[in-house]
């Protein structure tokens, strides 16, 4: 009962921060320098075109009347209309977004398959040789940009061997597949160290705890301690680091999809910002900060079923 | 009376940290070993003009995508721009965007949770709730939407770094206040009749101020990688303007044949990174003990 009140009371304060979100991205772009009728009708357009667009567009109204227009338009999912393509901006997200889940789908199972084994070698042996060069690596991890570990990828893997292509998304599943390797990899790399970092720490104090020490005291061997006690109680806030990295990960999506040239939304919203596209860029800001608050939620709901401490908090 | 109490204040709020300090071990060597790389960096960038060889925006069309040579030690690039040359420029502005979008939200988040922690009621939950719906964003998408709204530059750069990144310091000194708030010597300074500004500037601050040092050199690997990202991405420093991350992007199509031209910046943006960090890690270290 305390668990679903809980999830419960999660969902609806989601509520207040989506308006707040979207009043925040209506307004910043609102701020925009420009007019977005005199960037439809183009520089040669009479007067007279210009204030019918304007009309169209509803500038003329107030600035309440348009934030309630757009949030009523935002509810049947309407997005507006792309200045340089003149598509539906959801229709274009529509296309894009499997390309990117793709992507960070990939990407996070290759963070934890490095991370995981990582993080229990390293804190198994807190301060030895195997922790130092864990750490170390991870060190340069840290400052390596990821655009450039994806250019080194294709140079030394893409063009010598010819298993992967150096970019583009390919037509069939197959196809897919083989693309989204090396951008995944590169994912990896840029995401594992922070993770590593703090699942040794939580592998660590968890290790330090009077029942793991009990459970030694018992002749429990390391490694069913580990398996059994350890990271069981290490997950939880496992992940939700990885949710608090949420934010860098869809920024690393953004920056892999334009090194390896794959049409996901990352692309999409650099596409957008290149190009002065504003309903195209307000679209997805909207949808990268969405994702953003529905994969806090899902954390939460998870940690919640994981850990029967979190309904004190709530 | 009130500066001789002052002075009191100081002496007792000064002494515990030089105790502290002549017990503690050495700071660990990784820390000299990462300032001298940083070390090097900042007079590379000071003394950019003397050390290029060739001015860094001087293209050479009929010299573009040569190879490395005694004349130009990384080549040139597709427009025949001496590569070494523009490395050592790009040097000034990736460092001081790196450093001031790292300074910048520190001071901001320092100061607003300093306010928020030491006079709590409106003042802090204004700020709070500010803090949590910014908090609530992919910071660097929307500064990928601030810049578009801003103009691409170094200035609006800055500004949407410090717009967003102030949270976690603001978080983290209104924590350190709130428990330094009711200790004996500031409750001491308050009954003594002291203005709450000179509190807080001269006895409270300066109490607090270390834990934000210690996130400062990881911070400034974050913006300058932050920086780069923006610009490989098109939306950063505005060509023809030498940015290492900018310089990476420019070199991707010519990979198969000129991969220094893509590679070699990006070391040195490792370079610099690992110097911070190896700072950054070693003063942690230092401060746990």
């Amino acid at each position: 009962m305390g668990r679903f009140r809980f999830v419960l009371k999660r969902l609806l304060l989601t509520i207040p921060l989506l308006l707040g979100i979207v009043l925040l991205v209506f307004l910043v772009l609102k701020m925009t320098p420009g007019d977005p009728a005199r960037q439809i009708v183009g520089l040669r357009a009479s007067q007279a075109q210009l204030d019918q667009v304007r009309a169209q567009l509803g500038l003329n109204d107030p600035v309440v009347t348009q934030y309630v227009r757009y949030v009523g338009r935002l509810l049947h999912g309407d997005l507006g209309y792309s200045y340089k393509s003149l598509q539906p901006v959801s229709s274009s997200i529509a296309e894009r977004l499997p390309v990117t889940l793709w992507l960070l789908g990939f990407g996070a199972a290759l963070t934890m398959l490095i991370s995981i084994p990582c993080a229990i070698i390293s804190a198994l042996r807190p301060n030895k040789a195997v922790d130092h060069v864990v750490r170390g690596l991870g060190l340069v991890g840290l400052t390596m940009p990821s655009f450039w570990v994806g250019i080194v990828l294709i140079l030394l893997i893409a063009l010598p061997t010819g298993w992967f292509p150096a970019g583009g998304f390919g037509d069939t599943p197959q196809e897919h597949l083989r693309s989204i390797v090396l951008p995944s990899i590169t994912l990896a790399i840029s995401i594992a160290p922070f993770q590593i970092r703090s699942l040794r720490a939580s592998l660590i104090s968890v290790r330090g705890s009077d029942y793991v020490a009990t459970g030694r005291a018992m002749g429990l061997t390391e490694s069913r301690l580990m398996r059994r006690f350890v990271l069981r109680n290490a997950s939880p806030p496992t992940i939700s680091i990885l949710a608090l990295n949420t934010g860098f990960l869809l920024f690393g999506a953004v920056v892999i999809e334009t090194t390896f040239a794959l049409p996901g939304i990352g692309q999409g919203i650099v596409l957008a910002a290149r190009g002065r596209d504003l309903p195209a860029i307000q679209g997805y800001t909207l949808l990268f900060a969405v994702l953003v608050v529905a994969v806090y939620l899902l954390a939460d709901i998870v940690t919640a079923l994981l850990d029967p401490r979190v309904e004190i908090q709530a | 009376m009130s500066i001789v109490g002052d002075l009191a204040l100081e002496a007792e709020t000064v002494t515990p940290h030089v105790e502290a300090a002549s017990e503690r071990a050495k700071l660990p060597r990784r820390v000299w070993v990462g300032a001298a790389i940083v070390g090097a960096y900042v007079l590379v960038a000071i003394f950019a003009p003397l050390l290029a060889p060739y001015d860094p925006l001087a293209q050479a069309p009929l010299m573009s995508l040569a190879n490395p040579s005694r004349a130009h030690l990384l080549g040139t690039d597709e427009l025949g721009r001496d590569v070494f040359s523009r490395l050592i420029d790009a040097t000034r502005i990736d460092l001081s965007v790196g450093m001031l979008g790292a300074l910048l939200p520190a001071i901001v988040g320092t100061v607003l949770g300093a306010i928020g922690g030491y006079f709590g009621g409106w003042r802090d939950s204004m700020i709070m709730r500010v803090a949590d719906v910014v908090q609530a964003f992919p910071t660097y998408i929307l500064i990928i939407a601030l810049v578009f709204v801003l103009g691409q530059g170094i200035g609006s750069i800055l500004v949407a770094f410090t717009l967003l990144a102030w949270v976690a310091y603001a978080r983290l000194i209104r924590g350190e206040i709130l428990r330094i708030r009711e200790l004996d010597y500031v409750q001491a300074a308050r009954a003594a009749g002291l203005p709450s500004r000179r509190i807080l500037s001269r006895h409270v601050l300066p109490n607090v101020i270390g834990q934000t040092l210690v996130y400062l050199p990881s911070d400034i690997v974050l913006a300058t990688l932050g920086l780069a990202a923006l610009s490989f991405l098109g939306l950063g420093i505005p060509l023809p303007t030498a940015e290492w991350g900018a310089m990476i992007a420019a070199g991707q199509p010519f990979i198969r044949d000129q991969w220094w031209l893509s590679t070699v910046p990006g070391l040195v943006v490792v370079g610099f990174g690992l110097g911070l960090s190896l700072i950054g890690e070693g003063v942690e270290e230092w401060t746990q003990l």
